[in-house]
């Protein structure tokens, strides 16, 4: 029976037409409120005093210190998960062993945990009256309310994107070609550069979009551990808070378009990497 | 004789799951090898361990007359190839074959020339340089496998190991692949050791077969031995049809049911006893013991099953044997067995099935004669 209903051709199930049209004209009108609408105000808001204004907002010194550290955290932060994501999707798609799907499920940790609670999480850790803290007190070494906290923060949150995307596709892939590179006469290093990364370079291209839109966009986990100073621990998404609670309107959605624009250039790409290469990208939708 | 490669008492597990117990094998210089077994008989195991892809858990295995093993495969120089090719899908084929001459250590590289030149060599040797600007997503599979033959012996290979080389080609690129490779290995005479299911790729291509069953070998010999004098129940079932009939042994008689169907040279009691299609004769005979079940025609032979004392007992007869004989379904029909392998259930050695004359009496030649 299932087959039978499966063999009639959609067009023809809904034949009279006015339910996809209702269902899509639905869809879109969503799409417009929820989606568009919101990005439209955010460039209105903008460039409501004129461009003069909008530059002016950016070239504020603590609005440059902010979009300074936010690329600087950035980078860090994807270049750790890259070494991670790729060390991770290794050990579990070419090994069998106990304690896999512990490892996998740990893995996926940051997204099931609340970004505040990684947050305060470091500030137990490292914090002044941390676990840590006075030992890091006693070296002068400073993480919280500072660079290297925010830059952890970061980490533990974008942590699964980079292995999420390689390990299905890994395990998909085998290890053949990497066989066949080692019985040729590779070294494992050649291999591994010859190889696997051309292998996996499109899906590794994919994590790394999706983890520097989160690197920049994260606001939770960093507003705690940030201690919000002006012009040295304001990352771009607590900028834009911060002039919004001092009224700056304009100034705060100056930042936000930045932001926005980061956004949309991750999912113009995203979108032309999955029209590529649809095969190679596993499409982690769910997150 | 010296040997190519000398294989010591190697033995695999995977958990429980013994993969291969034992196994002692000497592969001799320029021979082309099968290893030929059902699924889960070890025979990709004992391929992957040759090729140093897997490490033994006990046993060693020596190459040439070096006396120490080599445990880097760098250093054992196997061009493996793969059931699924296993190309790099990211180069070209010309990329592909030139690999293993681009990896290697910096004092032995060749220059970009010699690199091309000995490609372009490889790849007429398989006749496709035609394809070289290709990448492996654009080939054919009968294809795709020649490239992965031609990567494989850029590195002047000590020898060719091949995993299922036609497992996933149709049947008609399978056979011209297979004339193929037996024309390659002739000319370039490297000792070569492949792994198959499918017993007729192995009588046809080998020069010896070992027959591997649940990781241990039950036979080693020429296609003509094995399939002529199989060592085992196993290995005359493995290789090629046959009927399998469940007899009894009484007086020198082989007995199916009550019929006699053959004589045998010692043993009391019950045994298995195989017998090829090919190796019984029928003939029209309206008070005959056999029935004609069925009976069609599959190109240059005609399959017919008769029922033979309780037992369907599959035939096969020439096609131009077909008119005269005239058998149809339901017609009764005399059967008898040319020749068969008997064993016994109590375990001594098998023996061969000798035939009765076409009166069921005993022939009176002497046993010896008939088994030459």
């Amino acid at each position: 029976m299932a087959t039978e209903t499966l063999g009639v051709p959609i067009s023809s199930m809904y034949a009279n037409g006015w339910v996809r049209h209702a269902l899509t004209a639905a869809a879109l009108g969503l799409m417009v409120l929820f989606l568009l609408l919101p990005l439209a105000v955010v460039l209105v808001q903008a460039f409501g005093s004129g461009v003069g204004a909008y530059v002016d907002a950016l070239a504020d010194p603590d609005t440059l210190s902010a979009i300074r550290l936010t690329l600087f955290v950035a980078v860090i932060a994807v270049a750790l998960n890259v070494m991670f994501g790729i060390a991770a999707a290794w050990c579990v798609a070419r090994f069998e062993f106990r304690g896999k799907s512990f490892l996998v499920t740990l893995i996926d940790l940051p997204f099931s945990i609340s970004p505040v609670i990684a947050g305060l999480c470091q500030v137990m850790l490292f914090g002044l009256h941390g676990w840590l803290g006075p030992w890091l007190r006693d070296r002068d070494v400073q993480v919280i309310f500072a660079t290297p906290g925010i830059v952890l923060a970061t980490i533990f949150v974008t942590l699964p994107f980079v292995a999420r995307e390689l390990i299905p596709l890994m395990e998909e892939q085998g290890a053949e070609e990497e066989e066949a590179a080692v019985s040729l006469g590779a070294s494992g290093w050649s291999t591994f550069w010859r190889v696997t990364i051309p292998k996996i370079r499109w899906g590794l291209l994919y994590g790394v979009l999706l983890c520097n839109a989160r690197a920049m966009g994260e606001f939770g986990a960093v507003s705690v551990v940030s201690g919000h100073i002006r012009g040295a621990t304001d990352t771009m998404p607590l900028q834009v808070e911060a002039l919004f609670n001092d009224y700056q309107t304009e100034a705060a959605f100056a930042v936000a378009s930045l932001l926005a624009g980061l956004a949309l250039v991750t999912l113009v790409a995203k979108l032309l990497l999955e029209s590529r290469f649809p095969d190679e990208l596993t499409a982690t939708h769910r997150f | 004789m010296s040997t190519a490669i000398s294989i010591k008492g190697i033995s695999k597990r995977f958990g429980a799951h013994v993969a291969l117990d034992s196994i002692d094998l000497q592969v001799r210089p320029g021979e082309l090898l099968a290893l030929l077994g059902p699924s889960g008989s070890g025979k990709t195991t004992l391929l992957r361990i040759i090729a140093g892809l897997d490490t033994p858990d006990a046993g060693q295995i020596l190459f040439g007359d070096e006396d120490a093993p080599i445990h880097t495969m760098r250093e054992r120089r196997v061009g493996f190839v793969f059931q699924h090719y296993a190309l790099f899908r990211h180069m070209t084929v010309f990329e592909n074959v030139a690999f293993g001459l681009r990896v290697r250590k910096r004092a032995q590289r060749l220059s970009q020339a010699e690199i091309a030149q000995r490609v372009q060599r490889l790849l007429e040797l398989v006749q496709l340089e035609w394809l070289a600007d290709r990448y492996p997503a654009q080939l054919s599979g009968g294809q795709r496998q020649r490239i992965a033959l031609c990567r494989a012996l850029a590195i002047d290979p000590r020898m060719l190991l091949l995993d299922e080389p036609f497992g996933v080609l149709d049947a008609k690129v399978r056979k011209e692949l297979r004339r193929w490779l037996r024309q390659l290995h002739r000319n370039l005479n490297v000792t070569s050791v492949f792994v198959t299911h499918d017993q007729e790729e192995a009588l046809e291509l080998a020069d010896r077969v070992v027959v591997l069953s649940s990781g241990r070998i039950e036979q080693i010999g020429t296609p003509a031995e094995v399939y002529a004098q199989p060592a085992s129940a196993f290995v005359h079932e493995f290789l090629g049809e046959t009927n399998r009939l469940e007899c009894h042994i009484e007086h020198g008689f082989v007995l199916l049911g009550a019929l006699p169907i053959g004589r045998a040279e010692r043993g009391i009691g019950s045994a298995v006893v195989y017998v090829r299609p090919q190796d019984i004769v029928l003939s029209r005979d309206a008070s005959g013991p056999g029935l004609v079940r069925h009976a069609r025609r599959t190109g240059p032979l005609a399959r017919v099953v008769v029922e033979l004392a309780g037992s369907n007992v599959d035939v096969t007869i020439p096609i131009d044997s077909v008119a005269p004989l005239g058998a149809r379904e339901g017609d009764r029909v005399s059967v008898q067995v040319r020749a068969g392998v008997i064993f016994p259930a109590s375990p001594v050695e098998s023996m061969k099935l000798l035939p009765l004359d076409l009166q069921g009496r005993m022939l009176s030649l002497v046993p010896s004669a008939i088994g030459a």
